[in-house]
Formats: structure tokens, sequence, C-alpha cells
């Protein structure tokens, strides 16, 4: 049995390189977190700054061009960087899954709803494929689709970009994962239904008690949904912190920068503040602090060399201005 | 999706007419008396070719002849064919059935062979297995049919004595043709079994093989092509991710889901492969002296046998359009976007 503060997965040192013609592109430089049981973890980054890489080297689903060149993904106790395949697999889907970005794309155009729904079942456990298929329609009721039993027998294209994200939630949770992984679950759909799927993500977890890592550009999503939040930018975690003292007191100047350029929704503003600049072309990083460039309290320490994640009260920040705090 | 076979089927006839009508129009440009010339057997009755031509109406106008052709085919009579000394009719009734066959044993390899090693060329790409893979394949599109029938022929034929080449052995063609062996299907690889001889049966087969290896090869090149870039595109997409990410093993990711999205563009290949393969077997049939219908042709073309030329294009024809329909039906089976819509 678990106890209720062990970690369910714990990322230790985590490096992940593209191999380019040019040699290695690093474009993730150490990261580190725990992740205990039934909390969710919102990873924020913009493009480019390592989210979605480390999500997928969670399941070693990364490219054939990408790879961890250092580090460690434990889950209970067993590191996943350097795991078997066959033992790999039976985690796949079954202890740890994963949604992600393009629900209508994730999803495979000329099989069944059903049957991509029964073979998760089937792959992981023993069981008759009626009783899969019972399985299903349970499933697609529990995240909202009505008319399952008659759906199961549908395609993805008939089915709406929500509808095929509820369809792959479904499949994600099939077997009451420990851990779901979502990458950018709500980027491309409505706004509403983003709402929508960010409800049934939050009350799916909440009833099973898994534990989640949940990636996006947009700390609005974050908000509603995460326990701690890990901002990271450049390939570098910026700042971790419980997302209740990060919303109310950012402590790094990207962090601020972000909540910032947040629409208010209380008040109305002519023009909204953005961080000027851009982020760092990995394998072009500046030499000190990645975000020294854009950032508005930038001092000459900063441009020299990179600051550590310095602790404080449960809180990690990368920024010197923390120095000593 | 019956609505959409109908509609096809309503091509039919137009395709027909359209093709049918071009090469009758050409045939217009031999003179009456050549026409007639076809017809007259004996030199001798030379001077009965002015009776031929009033007979057969050969200096009415296009239309009007082309008409009473026409006429004639709807009441399933296509004309005699001096080459072959028999009804055109009768002709591809027993020559087409041994190109079906030829062509079909040809499309089984080139499908099996071709998914076969395209798959594995998609799968270990850039390793040795897809380099061998993309050799043969570039080696295969760049030998053309007739040199490589040729050697073929030289080789298994001449020297080792494996294979013989096209025409049944005497004894196939006494027991084909005599009493006791029943025409069940007019392919004689099914019907001799049928007819439960195993001795025509591998005759046949060891008939076939040189000309379906010949021509196995440049649709077997073309069939590696694309089976192997649409493989790796269909690995390249979320859903294989999604597959993978769910514990699928590697056989089910690659096969079962990928595998049935890249199969899509080798059933268009294949299918028009086949229907090439039925209208244009002729090199190899005449390499190979093999009875069927592309010999046919070729003969009714060297010896102007006009009525042989117009059932042979017809029968292409019909086959074109029979062909693309097949292939849609098929596609409706694997693809569900095309089968609901």
């Amino acid at each position: 049995m678990t106890q209720p503060d062990e970690p369910i997965l714990e990322v230790r040192n985590l490096k992940i390189a593209f191999s380019t013609e040019d040699g290695l592109l690093p474009v993730l430089h150490g990261l580190s977190y725990t992740l205990p049981k039934g909390r969710v973890l919102g990873v924020v980054g913009e493009s480019g700054s390592g989210k979605t890489v480390h999500a997928l080297s969670i399941l070693r689903l990364l490219p054939p061009t990408a790879r961890i060149t250092e580090g460690e993904i434990r889950y209970r106790g067993r590191n996943l960087a350097t795991l078997g395949r066959a033992e790999l697999r039976k985690i796949r889907g079954n202890k740890i899954s994963m949604i992600f970005q393009d629900p209508a794309a994730s999803l495979n155009p000329v099989l069944a709803i059903g049957e991509q729904l029964t073979e998760t079942l089937l792959a992981h456990r023993k069981m008759s494929k009626s009783a899969a298929r019972e399985k299903a329609v349970k499933l697609l009721e529990k995240v909202g689709i009505a008319d399952a039993e008659k759906r199961l027998h549908e395609y993805p294209f008939q089915f709406s970009g929500g509808m095929c994200q509820r369809v792959m939630i479904a499949m994600a949770l099939a077997l009451e994962p420990d851990v779901l992984v979502a990458d950018e679950p709500t980027t491309a759909l409505d706004v509403t239904v983003q709402a929508q799927i960010l409800k049934l993500i939050k009350q799916l977890q909440q009833q099973s008690g898994m534990s989640a890592v949940f990636i996006t550009h947009n700390l609005a999503v974050v908000a509603g949904i995460a326990d701690d939040v890990l901002v990271l930018y450049a390939g570098l975690c910026m700042e971790y912190a419980p997302a209740s003292q990060l919303f109310e007191r950012p402590l790094h100047p990207y962090t601020q920068g972000l909540l910032n350029s947040l629409a208010p929704v209380h008040r109305k503003v002519e023009v909204l503040p953005v961080i000027t600049g851009h982020p760092p072309v990995p394998g072009a990083l500046p030499a000190g602090c990645p975000f020294a460039p854009r950032c508005p309290f930038v001092f000459e320490k900063c441009r020299r060399e990179c600051p550590p994640l310095f602790e404080e009260n449960g809180r990690r920040t990368r920024c010197w201005l923390r120095e000593g705090k | 999706m019956i609505h959409y076979i109908v509609r096809r089927l309503l091509m039919l006839p137009l395709v027909v007419l359209g093709v049918t009508f071009l090469l009758f129009f050409l045939t217009q440009r031999l003179s009456p008396e050549m026409r007639a010339s076809l017809y007259v057997k004996d030199p001798r009755q030379m001077g009965s070719l002015e009776e031929v031509i009033r007979q057969y109406g050969l200096r009415d106008n296009v239309f009007k002849q082309y008409g009473r052709w026409l006429g004639n085919v709807v009441k399933g009579d296509l004309g005699y064919s001096p080459s072959a000394n028999m009804p055109v009719s009768q002709a591809i009734k027993e020559y087409l059935p041994a190109t079906i066959q030829l062509a079909f044993v040809t499309i089984l390899f080139v499908v099996f062979f071709g998914v076969w090693f395209g798959c594995g060329s998609a799968i270990h790409k850039d390793e040795w297995k897809d380099i061998v893979a993309r050799l043969i394949s570039v080696g295969g599109f760049s030998l053309p049919i007739f040199v490589l029938g040729l050697l073929l022929l030289m080789i298994f034929y001449g020297q080792l004595g494996w294979f013989a080449p096209g025409g049944y052995s005497v004894y196939t063609d006494m027991i084909i043709h005599g009493g006791a062996f029943k025409t069940y299907t007019g392919f004689l690889l099914i019907d001799s079994l049928l007819n439960g001889n195993l001795r025509v049966f591998w005759d046949v087969l060891n008939h076939l093989v040189l000309p379906a290896v010949t021509l196995c090869i440049g649709s077997f090149a073309l069939m590696v092509r694309v089976m192997r870039s649409s493989m790796l595109e269909e690995l390249n997409k979320d859903y294989v991710r999604t597959a993978r990410a769910k514990g699928l093993s590697k056989w089910q990711v690659v096969y079962k889901h990928a595998g049935k999205n890249a199969i899509i563009p080798v059933i268009t290949l294949a299918s028009i492969q086949f229907i090439r393969l039925l209208g244009g077997t002729v090199i190899v049939e005449t390499i190979f002296d093999y009875p069927g219908i592309g010999r046919f042709g070729v003969i009714a073309a060297q010896q102007l046998d006009i009525a042989g030329i117009l059932g042979f294009s017809l029968m292409v024809a019909v086959l074109f359009v029979l062909g693309n329909l097949l292939s849609d039906i098929l596609y409706t089976a694997v693809d569900p976007r095309i089968r609901l819509e």
C-alpha cells in the first residue's frame, strides 16, 4: 500500500536532447520534482520550453530523434528511463496513461471508438470481449457521452473535438491508473469546451485519487486544476511552488510577467502587459540566467552565472534575487 | 454508397461508347475496299469485293456503321475475328480467363511481397533491411519487362529447364479439349482442381510462373515504395503515439493501427495495377507465347482485324470501369470515412 505522502512519480535531474546533424541539442537541462499521490502538478511553459518533451519522456514516447541523456524517472521505485520494453508496456496505459493536445488526431481514424477503448482494456486485463465492451459503455457514460452503447460503433470523424477528448480521457482512465499525464489537453478546443473538459478531468481525478501531471502554456488553466505548479523556461525549472502561493505571490520575474499578461476579469485594461523579447533558441542559451535578456530586474551577476534553485518554505525559485532569503 | 455504385455504373456505357467510337472512327481511315478484303480469304474472289462492301454497308457514313456495330454488340454479337478464326465473343471467352488468371496470380505476388517488403522497409528505416529492399525496388523499377522476360526465359527455360514458356503441354491441351474435362469457371487453375486433375493443375501453374514473375517486378517495385512511404507517414501520426501510450504491443501498433491506414493507397495501386495487367500483359504474353487476351489483341492489331480490335478495346474499357468500381468498394471496406459519408 502507498503511504499518503509517498511519491508516486519522482523525476530526478532529467536531461533530454535532440540529436541533430551538428550533434546533441539539449532541450531539458536537469528537471527534478516529486509527485505525491493524489496531487496534480501543473507544468507551465511557452513553446520550446521543453514541457511537451518532458511529458512524452515519462512514458518514453519521445520521437526517435530525441533521447533521455541523463537522469531518472522513478515510478514506485522503478526507473522508467531504463526499464525494459516489456515492463514499460505493462505500465503504459495501465499504471500511467496519457492524453494529448489534438484529440481528433490522437484517435485512429479507421477504427471504431469501441474497438479503441476495448483494446486498451484487453491489452492489460484478462477479460472477455463482451465484458470489455460493457466496461467501455460505462467508461463513455462516465465521461459524459450520451447514447454510449450506440456511439461505440462510431468513428472519430463522427465526434467533435471535445467529444474526442472525452473518449481519450475515458481511454486513459479505463484501467484506473496511478498517474495521468495530460499534454495540453484543452489547447485545441473551444474555450467553452475547454472549461468542460477541465472540469471533467478535475472531477475524475478527485474521484479516483490519482495523481496527474498537467502540461499547459496557459497559467489560467493551471489555476483551476493544479495543486503545485512548475514553471519551465528554456528547459529549466524557474519556479516551483504550491499553486495558491504561486498565484498569490509569484517570486520569479518570469512568473510575474506571465501572471501580469493574463487578462484580468474584473477590470478593464487598455493594453495587456507583455514580456518583451523572445525565449532563447535551444542550443543558443545565454551564459547566465536564460531569462536575463528579458528580465526587468536583471543585474550584472545574472548575465554571468545561471542561478541555482533557491529553496524557501517549500518553494523553489531560480533567481539571484532570492539568494539568501 | 449504393447511390455511388449506381452512378459509377451509369458511367460505364459512356466510357465504352467513347473508346469504341474513337477506334471505330480511326478504322474508317482505311478504304472500304481494304476493310472488305479482310473478309475475303481466297485471292480468286477479289472480284467480289464490291459485293462485300454493299452487303456490309462499308460505304455508309461512320455513324450509321457504328450504330450497326453497336446494335450487334447489344445483341451479343461482336463480329467475326479473322485473325483468331472465330467469333470475337468466343475468342474473349477463350483467352480472357487465362489472362485474368495470370493477372490475379501476379497481383497476389505483388501485394504480398510488396506489403511485406514495404512494411519491413518502413519499420527498419535506414537499416540494412531497408537499404536492401530499396535497392531491389529501384532495380526492379528500372528493369524493362522485355529484358527481364527474355533473361528469365533464357535462364529458367533455356539453361535450367525448370519452367516452361507459355502454351500448355500437349497433354494439357488434349485433356482440356477432350470431352471428359468440364469447364466450370474458365480458369484452368480452378477447373483442373475441380476436375481432380492435378497434372493439368501443375502444368498450368508451371506455365504461369515465368510470365507472372516478369509481370511482378515493375509493380512490385512500385508497391514497395508506396507501402514504405505510406507506412512511414502513418507511423509519424499522433494516433500511433496514442496506441503506444496505451501499452499495445509493437505488432498491434504497427499492423493494426498504422497498417490499416497505410494500406489505403496500396489498395488503389493494386487495383490500378490489376486493371493494367488485364489489358496490358501484351508484351509478356508475346514473349512467353502465353495464350491470353493480350496476345489475341496484338495479333488482331497486326492483322488489321477490325472486329477483333474493337472487341478487345470494348472489353478493356468495361474491365477498366469495373476495376475502378471494385477499388472504390474495397476502399469503403477499410475506410469508414468513405463508407459512412
